[in-house]
């Protein structure tokens, strides 16, 4: 819809179930400006239109902004789009009732009635700003549709006194379709949040919503159900991988792994009683497999009593339960903490991906009971570096190092300095970004995103929830030369599903090419500086 | 008693009730899951439980001033709005800050109050100080808060994102506390008798005595306040109290499960409440607990074998 300057957006919140051709458009030309050389628009087109079959099936939820992440097909009849309608309120009502949302109720209703709409969280998203301020992207413009409906169907005190303190919205199908799409447009980064005088969260009323959709109308993004949560819960990880394919796997990142140190690096399986249950992101072991080889050498060069596990979930750190749906999640972390007790291990080491150390190390503390203690890799890490059990050699890593930091790790846990101690020991051209730590921006690709391509999504996420990363990245490096891409820059993302994103975005702006920026985790880092290793791990020419 | 004390008592009983609901009402619901936000202040500066290898074996080192390094700068200087928000951070700070001299003058007004109740001489020494405040504390109070609802007002017209989100009740809000701020200002401003009719007004009410008489603006200023009072609990406006919950029970409560702890209790009893989601991968039917349905995958198995 047309709004202000030209730009097509949502002129009020009730245009969201407004019946319309589409409620947004971002423009290549309105997104927040790059610096050279990524500062031609021409090089990097829009977002490319749907397709006229797509939008054909998928109706209303194909009409917000052009993209489409998750999708529903349209229904046959009104009287289907009813019964969504129906069902949608009958999940409402749930989402605020103690017993179907015990997990997330109380924060909920705080974020829901207090909110002063003083719109201070809006300069801190970095999807709103990089989009070029479209106000469909503004933090509080979903999270106020469902204050809207939570005032009007679930909030006692009378339509008249609800409506007056929060304005109306009428409840449509094309309401609930969009509403749907538009929670994949937050990365659940939770800056916002921070911004809050208040204490409003916006990324939980995201959450709560995906999760509306999910538990109530099992609606949910295929990445993140189907081939996510389902499948690692029945054939043991989101990859596909059984435990058979993995073992097999592992085996051969051994080897090469072996090979290129000249000492013989193994990873450990099953072992009853080890100290540790390391568990990865299981996405390391087919994207990145250097990662898990980097991971073994360093436990295995300081001698640490450690194993994996081959049962079903075992060998897999995900939970994309944490970003759509809260019974999924506890199932996973049910079972992680299931196999831990069953191995009689002391803790279980969370590998270097973001979202599994919120959703093990911290969500899940609440899920049961009997649990067993998580620890980042991260600080471990920092203490082996640190206790000379592995020599480093930092002339090894001379080259521009940047870190990103993982929201998840580092907003949500304040696992801060761990990961730059270690940089600082070992990479003598290590720079922040700015802003950094508790205050950083998200890689765009959190929340499920980085899994997330259908349709034209990926694109989207290149251009508007990544950008503002991109522009970091290039901002650390901004002392070196940008236009030259034979002076290596390394951008260090300790998490896998930020490594994805960076891997897209890096491709996207053809950043590798242009600039010779590179991305990797922090293992990789620490095994390329170790002292008396046969050929270096980071190989620029394959990665 | 006059119907003025039954008014004054019973607004002040709707708003203490009405707040103690809407208080019980957080406190009662259900433990959630952990939804800490950095900084949580209590920890050592700079220092993250989580950096810790084996943290679990450390003990947590919880630190108030940490807090109160946090929540005073916020409560007195609005310290988030101006670092995030610049724009808005003059009238807003205003809008505040006018309200915390206001209720200042009024506690001061109680305190000389009781005084007078407990048979102190108007012009002993504490006396004679508070009637020398009560003054200044009220005409700066409504002044800054008179430019605040003002500066306020245009902002949320003018400002795009702020007008696109307000509803009528904003505006409401904003006139409320405007017309308590400009009362107040004249009332303290003009009448000369104010600080011994306020003095008199709390004693009377203290002890349901006979009240004095105010002049027109008194009377005004004294409705307003009191329909503020039975109008507050039931609007956002409560955030000057819940943001308590939203810091305490949210952002900063990081307290750990730990066997024989004191959430095990709270725990229990959330994973044995049945749950009636509909959708078929959750398996529910509003028999089966959280537990039941948690401790294993068979609904999610049937969803793939269909599939």
């Amino acid at each position: 819809m047309p709004g202000a300057n030209g730009k097509q957006q949502p002129r009020s919140v009730r245009d969201i179930g407004r019946r319309s051709e589409r409620l947004a458009h971002v423009a290549v030309e309105e997104l927040m400006p790059l610096p050279a050389p990524y500062d031609v628009s021409e090089d990097f087109p829009g977002i490319a239109p749907l397709k006229d079959e797509t939008r054909a099936r998928y109706g209303a939820s194909a009409t917000l902004d052009d993209t489409l992440a998750a999708g529903i097909p349209q229904p046959a009849t009104e009287e289907d789009e009813r019964k969504i309608v129906e069902a949608f309120l009958s999940g409402l009502r749930k989402l605020f009732s103690r017993e179907n949302n015990w997990t997330f109720l109380q924060p909920l209703v705080l974020s829901m009635e207090h909110c002063a709409r003083c719109q201070t969280c809006a300069a801190d998203c970095p999807v709103f700003e990089a989009s070029g301020r479209n106000e469909l992207y503004r933090p509080t413009f979903r999270a106020e549709v469902l204050r809207r409906l939570y005032f009007r169907h679930v909030k006692p005190g009378g339509a008249w006194y609800n409506t007056f303190h929060s304005s109306g919205l009428e409840l449509t199908y094309d309401l609930v379709a969009r509403l749907f799409e538009l929670a994949y447009r937050c990365t659940l980064c939770r800056r916002c949040a921070q911004s809050c005088p208040i204490g409003v969260d916006n990324g939980l009323i995201t959450h709560d919503l995906r999760k509306l959709f999910s538990q109530e109308l099992g609606w949910a993004p295929k990445e993140l159900h189907n081939k996510g949560t389902v499948q690692q819960l029945t054939l043991g990880s989101s990859t596909g991988m059984n435990k058979l394919v993995v073992k097999d796997n592992i085996e051969f990142i051994d080897e090469d792994m072996s090979e290129r140190l000249g000492w013989e690096v193994k990873t450990p399986w099953d072992v009853q009683g080890a100290d540790m249950l390391v568990i990865e992101n299981a996405g390391e072991f087919l994207a990145w497999p250097e990662n898990h080889g980097c991971t073994a050498a360093i436990l295995n060069g300081a001698g640490l009593s450690w194993t994996m596990s081959s049962e079903i979930a075992g060998y897999d750190g995900v939970n994309y339960g944490l970003f759509y749906d809260d019974v999924q999640l506890a199932r996973v972390a049910t079972r992680h903490f299931r196999i831990a007790k069953q191995l009689g291990v002391k803790k279980i080491v969370m590998g270097e991906c973001g979202h599994e150390h919120k959703a093990l190390g911290v969500i899940a503390d609440r899920v049961g009971l009997d649990l067993v203690p998580r620890e980042s890799l991260l600080t471990l890490v920092r203490d082996i570096v640190y206790s000379g059990a592995i020599n480093v050699d930092p002339s090894r890593n001379d080259f521009p190092v940047t870190l990103h930091d993982p929201c998840n790790i580092v907003r949500n846990m304040g696992i801060v300095q761990p990961q730059r101690d270690v940089l600082r020991k070992i990479c003598p051209q290590f720079r922040e970004m700015t802003p950094h730590g508790i205050r950083n921006y998200c890689c765009g690709g959190g929340s499920g995103f980085a899994i997330m391509s259908p349709n034209n999504f990926e694109q989207w996420r290149n251009l508007i929830s990544s950008r503002k990363k991109f522009a970091q990245i290039l901002g650390a490096f901004a002392d070196t030369e940008l236009n030259d891409p034979e002076q290596k820059k390394y951008v260090c993302a300790p998490c896998s599903n930020c490594k994805g994103a960076i891997r897209d975005m890096l491709d996207f702006y053809g950043a590798k090419e242009k600039s010779g920026i590179y991305y990797g985790g922090l293992v990789e880092l620490v095994v390329n500086a170790m002292a008396g290793a046969a050929e270096p791990i980071l190989d620029w020419e394959m990665m | 008693m006059s119907l003025f004390h039954i008014v004054i008592y019973g607004s002040l009983l709707i708003f203490i009730v009405a707040i103690l609901a809407r208080a019980a009402r957080i406190m009662r619901m259900p433990l959630h899951l952990r939804w800490e936000l950095q900084p949580v202040p209590h920890e050592r500066p700079g220092a993250s439980t989580f950096e810790r290898v084996d943290w679990w074996t450390h003990s947590r080192d919880r630190s108030r001033f940490g807090e109160l390094s946090i929540m005073i700068p916020e409560i007195l200087l609005l310290k988030g709005v101006w670092e995030h928000n610049r724009g808005l951070w003059f009238a807003s700070w205003t809008l505040h800050f006018g309200l915390y001299l206001l209720i200042g003058a009024m506690v001061v007004i109680l305190l000389h109050a009781v005084l007078l109740v407990a048979g102190v001489l108007a012009d002993a020494f504490v006396p004679v100080v508070l009637a020398a405040v009560t003054r200044p504390l009220a005409i700066a109070g409504g002044a800054l808060g008179t430019v605040g609802a003002i500066a306020m007002l245009i902002r949320r017209i003018t400002e795009p994102g702020m007008r696109r989100y307000a509803t009528a009740g904003h505006f409401v809000n904003l006139a409320h506390l405007g017309a308590i701020y400009v009362t107040a200002l004249l009332w303290a401003l003009l009448d000369g008798g104010f600080v011994a009719e306020t003095a008199t007004l709390y004693a009377g009410v203290l002890t349901a005595a006979p009240l004095p008489s105010l002049p027109l603006i008194g009377y005004l200023n004294v409705a307003i306040v009191l329909l503020f009072f039975i109008y507050l609990p039931f609007t956002h406006m409560t955030h000057f109290f819940t943001k308590y919950f939203t810091y305490h029970m949210v952002r900063w409560e990081d307290t750990p499960n730990t066997a024989g702890g004191r959430l095990e209790e709270k725990i229990r009893r959330n994973v044995s409440q049945p749950v009636s989601w509909a959708a078929a991968h959750v398996g529910a039917n509003g028999k089966k607990t959280w537990l039941d349905l948690v401790a294993d995958t068979g609904e999610v198995k049937r969803e793939t074998e269909e599939a």
